[in-house]
């Protein structure tokens, strides 16, 4: 049984498909030590991004079909995506705060920002599309 | 019910219950169009089998991350401030022993601890969140699946999760949980979940020693590692002293809400107000006590500048051999008998001890060579597993209305502390580390 139109589900099948591929792509790349300033190498932040690939991944196939299921997941990748954004845009903020103190040399250069960020503005069309489709549904 | 094992009735029980439930609100309640609620959404995602504890795992790193991260701007402000009254303090008061004490005892030591009220309460606020949204309780039905596999009793995650907070409520917690068992073995491994007073200990080494980029991923792991051991010791003391199957775990999950900004903050500050309330009584008086022995002989110590020459180096040094195995000189010896009254006292010893601000605390434990990455962080694993402070010691002795169960909480304890921290040194340099 359909939740919703296939011609929904199969976008946000593929927009599941490539955030889940950047999140694992960019997760294994922090997990296996990094890639200059953009991808720092780190295990745990890398572990959460991988995390994150295989939610979104994971609703790929009953978004596809139109399902509530997929649309579950994708909400779960959303949902982990903004808290981590959020989270290292706070960081960022509080490295800028460190240079107000006269605590950190520089301030945060949007080069450095954490690929986390990135795939949280990436993701910010689905999670509008997503938030107008279960528009009304109750908690 | 005669062929049933206790586990199986107790559920066939609960189950029955619950389908009564619902054949009863399928008859009198109409639902409303939307068949998906938010929570239905959500739990398919954060309660699923093989997601639901990475995901957990991933929040709780979030939480450890938002903790160090964001407060170490504020942490600066009032080391800054700190600092300003200690120089307010050595200018403007004439007599040498009350600027000393002034200066050293209440600025340095006081001021050491209270540096770490941001994080703390980051700490809290972050919990409180997960709390309020009802994602907690969802976190020990995902653990349920895992302690139950162990033999363990699900029912005993939520105490350890307060646990994060502080031992005394995670202790009394323990109260709900049915079988006598169960609750005993969750009151003898709570101590290994680490308490918001061992946040400053952390705080002070992971930053100092990891730098400021690993040190919310150390501290992390320093969490990870004492629910490890939890899990690991309850399944020992339920093989060894508690034999039997643990108890079925019937928890009711209660709908998904948006936090509130007012409820997060009154939560945040209830929890956290017990640390302003140790900083002005027991850790005050801790770290005087501390300033004094430090100061003194006050000819000795030409006013507390010849630290050598004083009681508390003379205390040190007879228990300096314990602790030097794993490379620790005998101010970590003095700050961790201290921290056996409260673990925010390991830092204050420190800040009195080094006699420096602050701000240069973190530095002067590198820059002294007191601790290098490998022998700070088997210290860290020490602090969060050897003996709880003496409240908790209390509070277990009343709820196991035993002193002997106390007694037992502390030997075990201390015994665990010394293997785990040798075996982090021991492996650690086996792998290269200094």
């Amino acid at each position: 049984m359909m939740d919703f139109s296939i011609k929904t589900g199969k976008m946000f099948a593929i927009y599941a498909l490539v955030l889940g591929a950047i999140c694992l792509l960019a997760g294994l790349v922090e997990i296996l030590g990094g890639s200059g300033e953009a991808i720092p190498g780190d295990v745990f932040g890398g572990f959460v991004l991988v995390v994150m690939a295989a939610t979104y991944l994971a609703g790929v196939k009953g978004a596809l079909h139109g399902r509530h299921e997929g649309l579950s997941f994708l909400i779960g990748g959303l949902f982990l995506t903004s808290v981590f954004g959020v989270l290292y845009l706070l960081m960022m903020g509080a490295d800028g705060l460190m240079y107000l103190l006269g605590e950190a040399e520089a301030l945060p250069a949007l080069t450095e920002a954490r690929p986390e960020i990135w795939i949280f503005i990436l993701s910010l069309p689905l999670a509008c599309r997503v938030r107008s489709l279960t528009e009304g549904m109750t908690w | 019910m005669p062929g049933f094992s206790g586990e199986d009735a107790a559920s066939i029980l609960a189950e029955r219950r619950y389908r009564a439930i619902a054949d009863m609100l399928g008859a009198t309640v109409a639902k409303g169009e939307g068949r998906w609620t938010y929570t239905d959404i959500s739990d398919h995602v954060f309660l699923h089998r093989w997601l639901g504890i990475p995901i957990f795992l991933a929040l709780l790193w979030a939480v450890f991350q938002f903790t160090f991260s964001l407060s170490e701007p504020f942490m600066v402000m009032i080391e800054l401030l700190f600092g300003w009254l200690e120089g307010l303090a050595e200018d403007g008061i004439s007599n040498p022993h009350l600027a000393s004490f002034v200066a050293g005892g209440i600025f340095d030591g006081l001021g050491s601890v209270l540096v770490f009220v941001p994080p703390i309460f980051m700490l809290f606020l972050a919990l409180s969140i997960l709390e309020d949204s009802g994602y907690l309780s969802r976190a020990a039905f995902v653990m349920d699946r895992l302690m139950f596999r162990l033999g363990l009793h699900g029912r005993s995650f939520i105490p350890m999760m307060m646990g994060f907070g502080c031992s005394i409520p995670a202790i009394m917690a323990t109260r709900s949980i049915d079988g006598e068992k169960d609750r005993m073995i969750t009151i003898l491994v709570s101590p290994l979940i680490s308490c918001g007073a061992r946040l400053p200990v952390y705080v002070l080494m992971a930053g100092a020693l990891f730098g400021a980029e690993r040190a919310g991923m150390v501290i992390f792991s320093i969490y990870l590692l004492g629910i490890a051991l939890a899990i690991i010791m309850a399944l020992v003391f339920r093989r060894a002293l508690f034999k039997g199957e643990p108890s079925p775990f019937v928890l009711e999950l209660p709908a998904y809400s948006m936090p509130t900004a007012e409820a997060v903050i009154i939560h945040m500050w209830e929890r956290g107000k017990w640390f302003l309330a140790r900083a002005g009584t027991i850790i005050f008086g801790t770290v005087l006590i501390v300033w004094f022995l430090s100061a003194h002989p006050w000819g000795a110590t030409s006013g507390g500048e010849l630290i050598e020459n004083s009681y508390i180096a003379s205390l040190g040094h007879l228990l300096e051999p314990i602790f030097m195995p794993f490379g620790w000189d005998w101010m970590a010896a003095v700050a961790l008998l201290f921290g056996f009254l409260a673990k925010e006292v390991v830092v204050g010893t420190y800040g009195i001890l080094l006699g420096v601000e602050e701000a240069s605390l973190g530095e002067s434990l590198v820059s002294l060579g007191l601790f290098t990455p490998l022998t700070g962080f088997a210290f860290m694993a020490f602090v969060l597993i050897y003996v709880p402070c003496v409240a908790t010691i209390g509070i277990i002795a009343k709820e196991t209305n035993s002193y002997r169960w106390a007694g037992f909480v502390v030997a075990y304890l201390v015994a665990l502390a010394f293997a785990v921290s040798g075996l982090i040194i021991g492996v650690g340099r086996l792998l290269g580390f200094s």
